[in-house]
């Protein structure tokens, strides 16, 4: 038998009922991410990018299709602490210091927190100094890195990011976007990451589905070749605007 | 700026103060009715013995009711926000407990319960609607996103609740209970109006109405005035060391309902059936298990006899009728009003930002006085005719509608405001085109407030000074031991404040 996938959806349909009319957000989705990959998700707004997320993780239901994470449902996953997840907006508690925030994932779970390990979660973000902080004390891109150490907590098998960086500016965006590579690197998980940003995605993946709206849809997955880790000046490198010009040609319906 | 506005408004009060002392000593309202503050001071200082065990009564009876209230309040502003088929079930009973006025039920609740259990019981009543809401709302507005957090790690319905939401609404819950707090002292007085009894503030300021003492009873006012501001304050205080200001005057008068998601057309009039029925079912339960004789409890059934089967019927109809006709129409012109009154304000005080920064605090300090327990000094200064009833209704009406108003359109956004001035309106067209219309949804929200304070202020006007209408019914009725009549005019009352909400 081999090994299950990362993350698996097989012909997932989604529809809402909105005012009297029934939109369909996604037809007939097929997506699977190997162990230890990193995939990103780009798409107009309203092309159900989010809801694929949101599905994978158990909390929208589906029409049709099926959804695996690490082999198993979402929800059985979920409670597992199979899975590690950010939100767009870093969706802190307000009232809780950033550790008590990062410890949210471990009570739900049921787990004890271990304080070693949740210190050693601050410092990889790189919150050294902060840790009894309250959120609206932090900048967005510490409120950010907040997010991102309570989604790897947990130590999860698969990570989700629903655009984790889109409140933040260019400049603070790619200084993330490299220390999220270095942490994902020393964690060894199968990442999910949904981004409008093209630079963002080409960047950090090993490979970008491209989704269109109206249904929602894949209508490309492109491979990413460059060698990791990669470092900022990949940025401004021909090759990497190459594969940037491509996803942008599929991304407008070329 | 700040401190030179505390100086302005310490300038103002002594200034007011000062008018007051000149206005009193000359004698120059209604023949010495309202006393310069200086007599009040001395008078109080010479009562100063009668006072400990009144107020001690009054703040008893306050705090149990609103321990137990809000206990009930916050439990059921859970469920509630958990459960919205539960929340639409209970409507009808959560209208009737923010709509009924405590004056006409208080004669019952004295009637079956005994000691202290009525006063406690109207502290209850008093808080229960305003920090139900809060909660409700509280949970209802907790952060979505944090909710997706904890849900994609497996957390239940329970862990939700408990690491967001509701830690989430402790700040509305607080602001709730700010408000809750003098209500509960005004429960306490009206049951006191209402329940006869030794002590407490509203027996020591009944019993002073007919001795024509006007400091006695302006001191006693001042003291329940304190009392119920100084819970507020307290409350404010708190959740400002709790929370950091946040600061929510008004409660809003909205019932929440559940969100009516359809379902077969036979599930649906069944919970509205159910929604109207079930007030009276607790009503019949409350009766049944109280265990008061039969005498003087009566069920629903009973209070139906007693109007339409019984061979007293018509006598009884014929003046609950003939008090309907007088109550209800000086109600309603004392509410229009007060309402119109406040809709002008609100509207010019717009074109004035500094009239409303230097009314604003009156107003909202009014929200905490026990405004309709001070009828007594109304009473005073303008007489028992219809006119006194016309103010009572008029100024319990005109605050809070013109602090939901001003607020209200303080959310108005700045840009909608910005629109028409960019393109050269005049402040008219901007009022036409913005102001008003923004301004109406708090319209309809403050009429909602005021209904059921409109008509408590005529029935307690009615029931202590003019003699007329439905508060004097009650009175009457209790005078002649004719259990059906209080329990109909309460049954009636507690209608109609539901039907005008509605």
């Amino acid at each position: 038998m081999t090994q299950p996938d990362g993350i698996s959806l097989d012909g997932v349909c989604k529809t809402f009922a909105g005012r009297g009319r029934v939109v369909e957000a996604l037809r007939d989705v097929t997506l699977s991410c190997p162990k230890g990959t990193f995939t990103a998700i780009i798409g107009p707004s309203g092309c159900g990018k989010s809801t694929v997320m949101r599905i994978a993780l158990g909390l929208e239901s589906l029409d049709a299709g099926a959804v695996r994470v690490a082999g198993e449902p979402p929800l059985e996953a979920a409670r597992d602490g199979v899975t590690g997840v950010a939100f767009q907006d870093a969706a802190l508690l307000p009232w809780r210091s950033v550790r008590r925030n990062i410890e949210v994932p471990l009570e739900v779970l049921g787990r004890k927190p271990d304080a070693a390990h949740v210190q050693a979660m601050i410092e990889l973000v790189g919150l050294k100094g902060y840790e009894n902080s309250l959120p609206g004390e932090l900048s967005g891109g510490m409120r950010q890195r907040v997010a991102i150490a309570r989604a790897l907590v947990t130590h999860p098998q698969v990570l989700f990011m629903d655009e984790p960086f889109g409140a933040l500016d260019q400049i603070l965006r790619r200084q993330m976007n490299v220390e999220l590579q270095r942490i994902w690197a020393e964690t060894g998980s199968t990442a999910l990451l949904v981004t409008h940003g093209i630079d963002e995605a080409v960047f950090l993946a090993d490979r970008v589905v491209v989704m269109h709206a109206a249904p929602g849809r894949i209508v490309d997955v492109i491979d990413v070749p460059f060698d990791r880790p990669r470092k900022p000046p990949l940025f401004s490198d021909p090759a990497f605007h190459k594969v940037c010009d491509h996803v942008a040609e599929v991304l407008h319906g070329g | 700026m700040a401190a030179e506005r505390r100086f302005a408004g310490l300038r103002n009060t002594l200034i007011l103060l000062l008018l007051w002392e000149i206005i009193g000593q000359l004698g120059l309202v209604a023949g010495g009715a309202l006393p310069p503050p200086s007599d009040i001071l001395i008078r109080l200082w010479q009562d100063r013995g009668d006072y400990p065990g009144h107020i001690l009564a009054t703040l008893q009876a306050s705090v149990a009711g609103f321990v137990i209230g809000n206990v009930v309040a916050v439990a059921a502003g859970v469920l509630f926000a958990l459960s919205p088929p539960m929340l639409r079930l209970f409507r009808g009973i959560n209208i009737a407990a923010f709509a009924l006025p405590p004056i006409a039920i208080a004669p019952i609740l004295a009637l079956t319960l005994s000691g202290m259990a009525p006063r406690v019981t109207l502290a209850a009543l008093g808080v229960y609607f305003v920090t139900m809401t809060a909660t409700v709302i509280g949970i209802a507005q907790a952060d979505s996103r944090a909710e997706d957090v904890v849900r994609a790690y497996g957390g239940s319905r329970w862990k939700v609740l408990r690491l967001v939401q509701f830690r989430g609404a402790v700040p509305s819950i607080l602001a709730g209970l700010r408000v809750a707090a003098p209500n509960a002292v005004l429960g306490a007085i009206l049951a006191e109006f209402g329940g006869g009894g030794r002590w407490g503030l509203g027996t020591y300021l009944l019993g002073s109405l007919g001795r024509g003492e006007p400091d006695r009873l302006w001191g006693i006012g001042l003291i329940a005035t304190l009392i119920a501001g100084l819970s507020y304050a307290g409350f404010a205080l708190l959740s400002r060391r709790l929370l950091g200001a946040t600061k929510a005057v008004t409660l809003n008068a909205a019932v929440p309902t559940g969100k009516d998601d359809g379902g077969p057309l036979w599930a649906r009039i069944g919970m509205a059936l159910a929604t109207v029925a079930l007030p009276f079912v607790l009503w019949w339960a409350l009766i049944k298990l109280s265990g008061a004789p039969a005498m003087i409890a009566k069920t629903p059934g009973d209070v139906f006899t007693y109007l339409f089967l019984a061979p007293s019927a018509e006598t009884a109809q014929a003046k609950l009728l003939a008090a309907l006709a007088q109550t209800l129409p000086i109600t309603f012109i004392g509410m229009v009003a007060g309402l119109a009154f406040a809709f002008a304000l609100a509207i010019l005080s717009k074109l004035s930002p500094r009239f409303i920064s230097g009314f604003m605090p009156v107003a909202l300090i009014t929200q905490t006085m026990p405004l309709v327990a001070l009828t007594p000094l109304l009473v005073l200064i303008l007489g028992r005719g219809t006119s006194l009833t016309l103010w009572i209704t008029i100024s319990v009406t005109f605050f809070p509608a013109f602090v939901t108003l001003a607020q209200g359109l303080a959310l108005v956004p700045r840009s909608a405001e910005d629109l028409p001035r960019a393109y050269g309106a005049s402040r008219w067209t901007e009022l036409r085109m913005v102001t008003i219309p923004a301004s109406l949804p708090y319209l309809f929200a403050a009429t909602r407030l005021t209904v059921p304070r409109a008509l408590l202020g005529v029935m307690i006007a009615e029931w202590l000074a003019t003699g007329r209408g439905l508060g004097n019914l009650l009175n009457q009725s209790r005078g002649y031991l004719d259990y059906g009549m209080i329990w109909s005019v309460a049954a009636v009352s507690v209608i109609l404040s539901v039907v005008f909400y509605q």
